[in-house]
């Protein structure tokens, strides 16, 4: 009986201290990874005193916890404002009814280009998609410039991508096929197939995968090549494509979620998310790109005006990315 | 045999207790997702997309986990006999070495596995990388599932009469003694075996999605972390529960009558052989498994870990501890109430044929971890039920509803093998439901209780699939901290981070068994 009353008590005090409704409060869903997005974060805490209940997301489940629990929960939404490390995922949940338009005005500074048409995100510090290559594999003559020279024989069975049905993989080559065309961009896929492309789990398994000279080259992202950078891999980083196409560049982007009421504390978040203080400590921690003009820029991070951006709608890319993906699925599960 | 005394109003109102609450909070989110499925406005496409090519896939998946549970139970034969019948030093250090890989994720292995192959073999063919991911999925999922078949087939080998053994020795060799008695004898255990490392294996996700490996597991997640097609994702779940069902269900009645698996062997006489051929065979088959199986990839986290010095693993120790508290409480409290409910069924199931809830338990288990997130989301997120889906209640809940089947099979197996007498004898004289329950059934089958509590721990203690759908915001459990962190954190930070949830298993785990041992040894006094 004893032991009957000390379970009950516990049990009642976790559902008590968990129940516990702190007005002062928002709830953040963010596809951004923890060690990026938590210190962004926790300084909003510091500095608005709003406490910042958030849920995060994980490689191993490629942010189908996030997006589906968005999905899910849309008749009774619990999340307040949506963090994501790309606008495809936003595009989604655009498309599904579930987010709720806002302007702010910490956006001012920010290119149209890198905000939602109807205003149902706007976006921030951006990253873009590389090629990070062995350095003691590969020459500098040898290196890639162009994401069509790994069609190339000599780099057969030496490039990884990771899987193109989730993550930034999917958005960089929806983008491709926005630019290039259906057709060109197929032909480019069946030859890469063809040259035994490796499709790693993810970005960070492409990484691993160049670091530890499996393959010559991979496409990643830039804040997995400056992690391998940190971590003191004797790995390269080209932007490719500077005199053709340009680099994919992926601002974060910010949603309200639509609900009932949408708190103030929502929409400071939101502003916070997009101020330049935001962008500053994104750069420092990920080497992730301002958008807006004149932020002053850790060494070692690049501009976005030293770099040639794919010239893209994200929104259109979005929409082509829904029409290629039964061809991406056929694509990656042939042998 | 059936205690017809018990129909009392104290055992129905004990089963309708607990029947209720697992159909009302458990059961009814699964079937309220069932019907929007079937009920969706998606559902004649979802059904077009059900083809040759998923049944294909399918059957290939079941052919793999096929292979998984037929080495893993190979090993366990093989394992749990040097475990459970030779005469070795050090039994208990080996038995709990052999347990580790149960402790650490699947997706770590894998990464860890890989990582070692690499190394070995030549990874400059494209070869190495379409033959990998089948043969790593394999080696894997083996290393991983082999000490439940330990487990399982090491307790049967344990209940096997003395006598019996002995007999058999005197009229022939000890080869035939082990293939015409042994494993006849034992043979339930080896299929009961067989059939959950299938079920595990199949609906395993993480280390097919790592190695690129494509099944059915990964089609339904691509269904829903891709084309996010909730209503496709479902159906083709409802094929892989269907599966798990019917091998469970025919693997019950295969095997309903047999006595196969218990924890603890209640002062039976177990024989071992002490022959100098069968000491050696099982020295060396037990160190090469755990050099394999554990020393190599602990090695390996604890390299990545130090290789640049203590500070990976600090900065570990500072993120990971405010988290120990919640995971272990949490742990805690849903292996309590799981172990509590599995008791109920199994006792209604074995002693009193009332076979619902533990039917339900089973097609709670098949269910994928994801599916079941979502059901929850489904049921729980709305104004009247809130206060539980925003709290940890709901963590419980997914916990309770994922693994209560777990310590249903454990605990049902140790009641098959009650001496019926004694119960049948308190019937007699007239001593009341609770009392029978509480001085006769729970200290015969305690030892059962303790080892499906420490089981389903590990179970809760490490669940991603169902805790990452559902934990509430602003909350942090060590399981998802260690996965989100991860993400694009450094390699050190990441092995450190493994190998502190590996040591916090293992010492939570050492002192669950030191306090068992002492309740387990103050029972048998007062008993």
């Amino acid at each position: 009986m004893k032991r009957t009353s000390i379970i009950i008590l516990l049990f009642t005090i976790m559902l008590a201290i968990s129940c516990e409704q702190n007005s002062n409060s928002i709830v953040v869903y963010t596809t951004v990874d923890q060690v990026f997005s938590e210190p962004v974060l926790k300084e909003f805490e510091k500095k608005t005193g709003i406490k910042v209940k958030a849920v995060y997301d994980t490689e191993e489940t490629k942010s189908t916890g996030i997006l589906n629990r968005l999905i899910a929960e849309k008749d009774n939404p619990q999340c307040d404002v949506f963090w994501s490390g790309d606008p495809l995922r936003t595009a989604v949940l655009k498309n599904k009814n579930i987010l709720y338009p806002y302007t702010s005005k910490a956006a001012k500074g920010i290119d149209n280009v890198f905000k939602d048409k109807d205003n149902f995100w706007t976006g921030f510090s951006a990253r873009a998609r590389v090629l990070i290559y062995n350095k003691k594999l590969l020459k500098d003559n040898d290196v890639p410039q162009s994401v069509f020279d790994l069609t190339d024989e000599k780099y057969k069975a030496k490039v990884a991508i990771a899987n193109p049905l989730f993550g930034t993989t999917t958005f960089h080559l929806a983008a491709l096929f926005s630019v290039i065309g259906d057709e060109r961009a197929k032909s480019f896929l069946e030859n890469l197939k063809a040259n035994d492309l490796v499709i790693a789990s993810s970005n960070g398994d492409v990484k691993r995968r160049v670091v530890k000279g499996e393959v010559y080259c991979g496409l990643t992202d830039t804040d997995d090549a400056n992690e391998a950078i940190k971590e003191g891999a004797n790995i390269g980083v080209v932007f490719l494509d500077q005199k053709g196409i340009g680099s994919l560049i992926m601002p974060n982007t910010v949603s309200l979620i639509k609900k009932a009421k949408i708190s103030d504390n929502a929409k400071k978040l939101f502003d916070y998310l997009l101020s330049e203080d935001t962008e500053i400590a994104l750069a420092k921690s990920c080497a992730q790109m301002p958008l807006h003009n004149g932020v002053k820029l850790p060494d070692g991070v690049l501009s976005l005006d030293n770099i040639k951006p794919m010239n893209i709608d994200y929104n259109k890319t979005a929409g082509k990315l829904e029409s290629i993906q039964e061809y991406l699925k056929a694509w990656v599960e042939r042998k | 045999m059936i205690i017809s005394h018990n129909k009392s109003i104290s055992s129905n109102l004990l089963y309708t207790i607990v029947l209720l609450p697992v159909l009302l909070l458990l059961v009814l989110p699964v079937l309220n997702i069932v019907v929007l499925t079937f009920f969706g406005t998606n559902f004649p496409e979802s059904i077009a997309s059900i083809n040759r090519d998923l049944f294909l896939l399918l059957l290939k998946s079941l052919a793999v986990s096929g292979i998984v549970a037929l080495i893993s139970t190979f090993i366990g034969i093989v394992l749990g006999f040097s475990l459970y019948k030779s005469d070795i030093k050090y039994r208990n250090v080996f038995r709990l070495l052999i347990l580790i890989p149960l402790f650490i994720s699947p997706y770590i292995l894998a990464v860890a596995w890989k990582d070692i192959s690499v190394l070995i073999f030549d990874y400059n063919t494209s070869i190495f990388e379409k033959t990998y991911s089948f043969f790593g999925m394999i080696l894997v999922h083996s290393t991983i599932y082999s000490p439940l078949s330990i487990l399982i087939i090491g307790s049967a080998l344990s209940n096997i009469s003395k006598q019996m053994e002995e007999s058999a020795l005197l009229m022939g060799s000890f080869k035939d003694m082990f293939f015409k008695i042994l494993l006849p004898l034992i043979r339930p255990s080896i299929i009961t075996s067989f059939v959950l490392i299938l079920i595990f294996s199949i609906s395993e996700f993480s280390v097919p999605a790592f190695l690129g490996f494509r099944v059915f597991t990964t089609e339904i997640f691509t269904q829903f972390s891709a084309f996010y097609n909730h209503n496709l994702a479902m159906l083709q779940s409802l094929l892989l529960i269907f599966i798990c069902v019917i091998l469970l269900v025919s693997e019950r009645k295969r095997i309903s009558d047999s006595v196969f698996l218990s924890i603890g062997t209640r002062g039976r006489e177990v024989k071992l052989y002490s022959s100098k051929k069968i000491v050696v065979f099982s020295y060396i088959i037990l160190s090469f498994a755990v050099v394999f199986t554990v020393f190599i990839p602990v090695s390996i986290l604890v390299y990545q870990s130090f290789k640049t010095g203590t500070s990976k693993f600090m900065e570990a120790i500072f993120l990971l501890l405010p988290t120990i508290g919640n995971s272990v409480l949490l742990a805690v409290i849903g292996s309590i109430i799981s172990v509590f409910i599995g008791f109920v069924a199994a006792y209604y199931s074995e002693i009193l044929n009332k076979k619902l809830m533990n039917m339900m338990l089973l097609v709670l288990f098949a269910i994928p971890s994801t599916i079941f997130g979502i059901a929850l989301i489904k049921f729980y997120n709305n104004s009247l039920l809130n206060f539980i889906y925003s709290s940890f209640g709901i963590l419980i809940i997914g916990y309770v509803g994922k693994y209560s089947f777990i310590s249903a099979k454990l605990i049902g197996n140790s009641i098959k093998q009650m001496p019926k007498s004694m119960e049948e004898a308190a019937v007699i004289q007239w001593i009341g439901f609770f009392k029978r329950i509480q001085k006769i059934v729970i200290p015969l089958v305690l030892p059962a209780i303790f080892a499906s509590f420490i089981i389903n721990f590990l179970f809760c203690f490490g669940d991603l699939g169902t805790s990452i759908m559902v934990y509430p915001p602003g909350t942090e459990i060590m399981p998802i901290k260690v996965f989100t962190i991860m993400a694009n954190a450094t390699e050190s930070l990441t092995s450190s981070m493994a190998l502190i949830v590996f040591l916090v298993t293992i010492l939570l785990v050492s002192l669950l068994f030191f306090i068992f041992k002492k309740i387990i040894a103050k029972y048998n006094v007062n008993y």
